[in-house]
């Protein structure tokens, strides 16, 4: 094996490089110490390119700063020199080693070093190989999300089908009586969307169709869909879940129950829409807000839209009772300025307002916080308070692939800070609505991020896998289904290899390396390449020495 | 499949004072599955007993091995040569397992690393429960596929005691549910609530049912 | 800030958390002692029971488990399951006669340089007091 120290340059004083450069040469297996200033740089490139060309040399070790900052580099370079990279073994003598103490850590080096030596002893190669994928992205969903999500991965040249389970495209957009601070409003917003579509041929729309069920993993997924009563199966690259939401006045405002004065925001887009048919136009109209749902995004901005299109069409007084307003959508706090110079009252309340119907109106009384006074309103309609849910029958889908919803319901996130947009399986994403708590700007920035992500992903048409990089001895196997349960990823699989016999495989294309499964396995049948068990006990028992 | 549990770490070390050079081996069929005494227990039980004995500076040299099944004899055979290093053997199979090992090599003592608790499934990610207590006259038929005569508390086999619990919870483990009520829904969903009335006599323990034995057909 | 064989704290580091904030660490110049030994993991649910107490075997007075807060782990159990293990792994140790208190586990975020030098100097003071 070769070792590459690298000084930093000269600015690692700390390490005395000749003196652990002098002891690693003694060591069994050893062919040269080299000690670079830089190794990053040219200059550094060009001594590992010829070291691996001139000697015989089956590994490496490199000593030098974090990973994190050059690995992928080097694991290139190496590649193209035909070593392959998994032959590479770490030491991180800089940020890790000289820089956190002052005194002289040349003792620390060596041992990090003799670490990784012990490590790369052990390490095996592992072939990568490139695996055509589909560069067809199935979108269940044909609501605003699906249909811009579509049209964007059209322009970068990906082929979509949009599965939608109603008659017709645009989800809520259908409902919605007005953007606030655009200057397009809904309707025209849907014709256009849906003239770019029908005009594109790169996107597929299937509508009055549904998802039956999903086999296979990313890159090949193999999804059953249902349409006019028959099934057939068609495979995608990727899927993506634009399911939206749907709203509900919830029970727990056990006193109001909907009826001719108590209404949805539903009813009275509808009211607003043709306000001539009303017997008398009403002459105080209340809402309701932060009493069922303390996630109230679009709740909050359906309210204030709602009630500034009161006082557009209808003229009426508008009161809104609300514990806390949630403007941290774009936009909102304008909407909300606008609304208290329009004239609408806010009473802001700590404990539930009681209501109770009387005489044909609605009573409110609540306790104003801010006035430190009971407030008592009698008002023609109530607009009753509502919260945001995953529509209908997204858990079931969401089970058809083994992807996770969290405490709402909503589509959870493979990692809430850094993969916002990904399930936990590879090439399954969310977008929009279904992920909760949405607004328009939000949705926009879901689907700028799923259309990088899944360019990324099959934009080559081939990505390229680790093959066998993480295995199960078969042999080894019991087919407990440990692995199978534990795997975050549903990247294994129970394969039947013959009439008695079965075992568990894992997808290379499917596995983020994580290797829970190989921890997790209680017959040890799994191995893992580059964090096998030997190759961290090898790193433990160096300190040992 | 057979649910064991590893019994406390001093019983197993005070099995072995005095002992020097030992086999810890573990079977990889059913206490692999339930993660009692697979490879990765037999390699966590060697490390607490090196760690052990250092740490009073005992000498213990200890051998680990796993076989595929520790009640079949021919796979047992393959550590002869390991056990003829040792002086003792820790057996983390079953009951059959360590029984296997211990008649296969009689001059060496076998000790007992799990307590062999029943038979049973899995409810959940690492929890087993007791579906089945070989009783040899299997009654499953009568009661809608439920075992009353493990999974109630009493082993009745004619209803419950009068002691259900509200949830229909067991009188003696209000944790457990109440095989019999478990059964009766089991039976009305398919429609067979008439078994109920069948009387069931009482087990017959007279007749020398152990050790017990059978012979099957041809294969 | 003595080097002694017997010293070593041992630190699994999930490289998409502790082994980010150990390096975070050191382009700060914080400094702690030079007794602790990183090993990378992809995951703390990579490290198992086994490489716990083989850690003590080969020496190491301390071992640290580091991964992402709960929550925030990409592979979603990894680091829930690490937690457990370390429990676990306590147990075993104080079965032997040994301080359950010398392995632990911590969750941290990427950025979090300071908390990985806390961690790493609490475990160094508690192997001290032992």
């Amino acid at each position: 094996m070769g070792i590459f120290l690298c000084d930093c340059g000269g600015s690692l004083k700390n390490i005395d490089f000749s003196k652990i450069s002098g002891d690693l040469e003694k060591l069994e297996g050893v062919a040269f110490v080299d000690v670079s200033h830089s190794l990053c740089l040219e200059e550094g490139e060009r001594t590992i390119s010829s070291r691996i060309l001139s000697e015989d040399i089956d590994r490496l070790v490199i000593a030098a700063c974090s990973p994190e900052l050059h690995e992928r580099k080097f694991v290139t370079l190496v590649e193209k020199l035909g070593l392959n990279p998994n032959l590479l073994s770490w030491a991180n003598i800089r940020e890790q080693c000289s820089w956190s103490l002052e005194d002289d850590v040349t003792e620390k080096a060596k041992e990090l070093i003799r670490m990784a030596i012990g490590k790369a002893r052990l390490l095996r190669p592992v072939e990568r190989r490139g695996v055509p994928v589909s560069r067809q992205v199935l979108i269940v969903g044909g609501g605003f999300s699906g249909m811009k999500l579509a049209i964007e991965l059209s322009k970068l040249g990906l082929g979509t089908t949009i599965v939608e389970r109603e008659s017709i495209l645009g989800g809520k957009l259908n409902e919605a009586e007005g953007f606030y601070g655009l200057e397009i409003g809904p309707r025209r917003m849907l014709s256009l969307m849906m003239t770019a579509i029908e005009e594109d041929k790169n996107v597929e729309v299937l509508t009055s169709a549904e998802v039956r069920g999903v086999r296979g993993e990313v890159g090949g997924f193999e999804v059953t869909m249902k349409r006019a009563g028959e099934e057939h199966s068609r495979g995608f690259g990727a899927i993506v879940f634009a399911t939206g939401y749907r709203t509900e006045i919830s029970p727990q405002n056990s006193e109001i129950r909907p009826g001719v004065n108590v209404i949805s925001h539903l009813d009275l887009v509808e009211m607003l829409r043709a306000p001539e048919r009303l017997e008398r136009r009403p002459s105080i109209i209340g809402f309701i807000l932060d009493v069922c749902d303390e996630n109230s995004r679009l709740p909050t901005i359906s309210a204030l839209n709602n009630a500034l299109a009161v006082r557009d069409k209808l003229g009426s007084e508008v009161y809104v009772f609300c514990r806390n307003l949630k403007v941290d959508s774009e936009g909102v706090e304008e909407l909300y300025g606008e609304a208290r110079e329009r004239g609408v009252v806010f009473v802001k309340f700590d404990e539930a307002p009681q209501m109770h119907c009387d005489d044909g109106q609605v009573v409110i009384e609540a306790r104003d916080v801010l006035l430190g006074e009971e407030v008592v309103l009698r008002c023609d309609f109530l607009v009753a308070d509502e919260r945001a849910l995953p529509s209908e029958g997204t858990k079931a889908l969401g089970s058809m692939l083994n992807v996770g919803s969290d405490s709402q319901g909503f589509y959870q996130d493979g990692n809430v800070h850094l993969y916002p947009v990904a399930s936990a399986r590879k090439g399954v994403f969310f977008v929009g609505g279904c992920r909760g708590n949405m607004d328009l700007a939000r949705a926009s920035n879901d689907i700028a991020s799923a259309v990088m992500s899944i360019y990324a992903l099959l934009g080559p048409g081939e990505t390229v896998i680790e093959v066998e990089k993480v295995k199960v001895d078969r042999d080894k196997c019991r087919a407990c289904l440990t692995c199978i349960r534990a795997c975050p990823h549903g990247a294994i699989q129970l394969l039947r290899l013959s009439a008695d016999k079965e075992a568990a495989q894992i997808s290379d294309l499917a596995c983020d390396g994580c290797g829970i499964c190989a921890a997790v396995c209680p017959a040890k049948a799994i191995s893992f390449e580059g964090y096998s068990d030997e190759q961290m006990l090898a790193e433990l028992e160096t300190i040992g020495k | 499949m057979i649910i064991a549990e590893r019994k406390r770490f001093e019983e197993i070390r005070s099995m072995l004072a005095g002992y020097k050079k030992i086999l810890v081996v573990g079977c990889g069929t059913c206490v692999t599955i339930c993660w009692a005494g697979g490879e990765k227990e037999v390699g966590i039980l060697a490390s607490q007993l090196r760690l052990a004995s250092n740490k009073v500076g005992d000498e213990l040299t200890i051998l680990e091995a796993t076989v595929e099944r520790q009640c079949e004899r021919e796979m047992v055979e393959e550590v002869k040569d390991k056990v003829q290093q040792v002086e003792a053997i820790v057996s983390m199979a079953c009951g059959v397992g360590v029984q296997t090992m211990a008649d296969m090599f009689e001059g060496k003592p076998v000790f007992p690393a799990l307590n062999t608790t029943f038979m049973g499934m899995p409810e959940g990610e690492g929890v087993w429960t007791e579906k089945c207590g070989g009783c040899g006259d299997c009654m499953l038929y009568w009661t809608g596929g439920i075992c009353p005569v493990v999974r109630c508390a009493k082993g009745l086999l004619n209803g419950p005691c009068g002691g259900t619990r509200r949830g229909g919870k067991c009188e003696i483990d209000p944790e457990k549910d109440c095989a019999w009520v478990l059964i009766y829904r089991r039976l009305e969903k398919q429609g067979r609530l008439d078994l109920m009335r069948k009387y069931y006599e009482p087990k017959n323990y007279r007749a020398v049912k152990r050790p017990g034995k059978v012979q099957a057909m041809q294969a | 800030m003595s080097v002694g064989r017997d010293n070593r704290i041992i630190a699994f580091c999930c490289e998409k958390s502790a082994y980010l904030a150990a390096d975070r660490a050191g382009r700060m110049r914080l400094c702690y002692p030079d007794n602790v030994r990183i090993i990378r993991v992809p995951c703390a649910g990579r490290v198992g029971t086994l490489h716990i107490l083989r850690a003590f075997e080969e020496g190491a007075a301390g071992v640290l488990v580091m991964g992402c807060q709960e929550g925030a782990c990409q592979h979603l159990t990894g680091n829930l399951r690490a937690r457990d293990r370390v429990r676990y792994a306590a147990a075993l140790l104080r079965e032997v006669g040994m301080d359950g208190e010398r392995v632990k586990m911590v969750n941290l975020a990427p950025d979090t340089a300071e908390k990985f030098v806390r961690a790493v100097k609490d475990m160094a003071e508690e192997i001290k007091e032992r």
